[in-house]
């Protein structure tokens, strides 16, 4: 069950700020503003503001990392402060890390490059051993922490977020009483931007509010965002006999894969990870309050995604609201599913479902929630994720009771 | 700058290299080890590539993993001074 939640996004550093900002439907996506990104076809972006990674972290952490790692540590805090959990230090073995990377630090990895390339190799700086590498923040998050049990990183795509909190919760019921789960990225900076223009279903739109229109008749791709979130899962009975409040269950998940960018394709993946999800969860399609869409924002993905959703759910597909509040901040790649993930926590425990922003028309047989949020009872969410490698995945959450 | 190092400026360095502040006072107090710190190999790996940017020199003794300061301060300024005699 979640115990914690940790955020570190570009609507809002904090679980509180961010959900203000999402439940109000503020768009915050804008021209990227970080240094030798300003010559770039991608312009529009969700970026963090208002995170001062030296008011945070210790700086013996912050010379060794990345700007993933760092956004990851500050939502790995922020989760354990919120579960009001303190680590045994004589059970160190009973608390996990798992992280989900698409792609790392690339921007320290690109600024230790131009050093052996502009001076000479003897100017890279040892830390080039360890904070590019995908796996360094569930590395940090242990170190930091004293965290020493079942520790990993999934690298299965965008998806990934979700899988790696369904890898969490398999820890927990083979007996770890604790860990640490999410995903953070940090793309915006240039070696990793060029890196994404490959992508074909990037929008290069430079107007921020018709940049990223999932299920719009004007969808022309998704915008990138950076940041994440961190949440803490804990075994219900130790967490009870500490006192802690049950936030969510993780109910139920399923993932499946049906290759790069064949988005025709992802519609049987997605409606199969859907099924399979609910049936370990053991509930019915009409049980499910509201969906978090993957909503990758061009046509073929969003018709995909709402053709699987009717195949899975059946009539009633067409009656379930379903957002996208990412439409509002971009995507985080593995970053993103957390963060719905904390969303829907935070939907089902306010009975609000926050809007789509940005998105006014929609083109697709969805009942999708636009404009503002509304009030609704929810005691099951589902959420979507897609990687564009092909990667497809579900998450059912139920809500927690109430104390 | 003179060719050898003093605590002061391997406290500065230390610094800015692992990212961790430490009083030079405390650096030379007899006993001190860099454990307590919090200061690793690899962040004196960094401390030892500076210096050896610096002085033009091949610090080749195993400075990086020496476990106090006062070891570390004899290993990287024998090499700095061989290279200044040689």
């Amino acid at each position: 069950m979640i115990t914690g939640l940790g955020v570190v996004a570009p609507n809002g550093v904090g679980a509180d700020a961010f959900w203000k900002a999402t439940r109000q439907g503020v768009s915050v996506l804008d021209r990227i503003s970080r240094e030798g990104c300003a010559d770039l076809p991608l312009r529009v972006a969700g970026q963090v503001r208002d995170f001062d990674p030296q008011a945070v972290i210790d700086s013996r952490y912050l010379v060794q990392t990345d700007r993933f790692t760092h956004y990851a540590m500050a939502a790995a805090d922020q989760a354990v402060a919120d579960a009001g959990f303190v680590a045994d230090p004589e059970h160190p073995y009973a608390v996990g890390v798992v992280t989900a990377a698409g792609s790392g630090g690339g921007e320290f990895g690109q600024g230790e490059l131009q050093q052996l390339w502009g001076k000479g190799p003897q100017f890279v700086g040892p830390y080039q051993s360890i904070a590019w590498f995908y796996a360094a923040s569930t590395g940090q998050v242990s170190i930091r922490g004293g965290y020493k049990g079942p520790c990993g990183v999934v690298a299965s795509d965008e998806a990934g977020g979700l899988d790696a909190i369904a890898h969490a919760a398999r820890s927990v019921v083979h007996g770890t009483d604790a860990v640490v789960v999410g995903a953070a990225e940090a793309p915006l900076a240039p070696y990793s931007m060029v890196c994404q223009l490959g992508y074909p279903e990037l929008s290069l739109v430079d107007r921020p509010d018709r940049a990223y229109l999932p299920f719009s008749p004007d969808a022309a791709g998704f915008a990138p965002a950076e940041g994440g979130a961190m949440l803490l899962l804990e075994d219900e009975a130790t967490a009870r006999r500490r006192g802690a409040a049950v936030r969510a269950y993780v109910a139920g998940h399923g993932a499946t894969f049906t290759g790069a960018s064949r988005w025709a394709e992802s519609r049987e993946g997605l409606a199969a990870a859907i099924r399979i999800a609910l049936d370990r969860a053991r509930i019915s399609p009409e049980e499910v309050d509201v969906v978090f869409a993957d909503a990758l924002g061009i046509p073929a993905a969003d018709r995909a995604e709402a053709l699987a959703l009717a195949d899975a759910l059946g009539p009633y597909a067409e009656r379930v609201p379903v957002t996208a509040p990412k439409s509002g901040t971009g995507r985080a790649y593995c970053g993103a599913p957390p963060l719905d993930t904390v969303a829907a926590v935070l939907a089902m425990e306010d009975g609000v479902l926050p809007p789509t922003p940005n998105v006014t028309e929609v083109a697709h047989d969805l009942a999708l929630v636009t404009g503002r949020a509304r009030p609704a009872e929810l005691r099951t969410a589902l959420v979507l994720s897609r990687g564009l490698m092909g990667s497809n995945s579900a998450l059912v959450l139920r809500r927690g009771e109430p104390d | 700058m003179s060719n050898t190092l003093n605590y002061p400026e391997l406290a500065e360095l230390i610094r800015a290299r692992a990212g961790v502040e430490i009083d030079p006072v405390e650096l030379e107090r007899p006993g001190a080890d860099f454990d307590e710190f919090g200061v690793d190999s690899l962040g004196l790996l960094g401390v030892v590539g500076e210096l050896e940017n610096r002085h033009g020199v091949k610090v080749t003794n195993g400075a990086e993993s020496a476990k106090t300061p006062a070891e570390f301060l004899a290993l990287v300024n024998s090499a700095v001074t061989a290279k200044a005699g040689a």
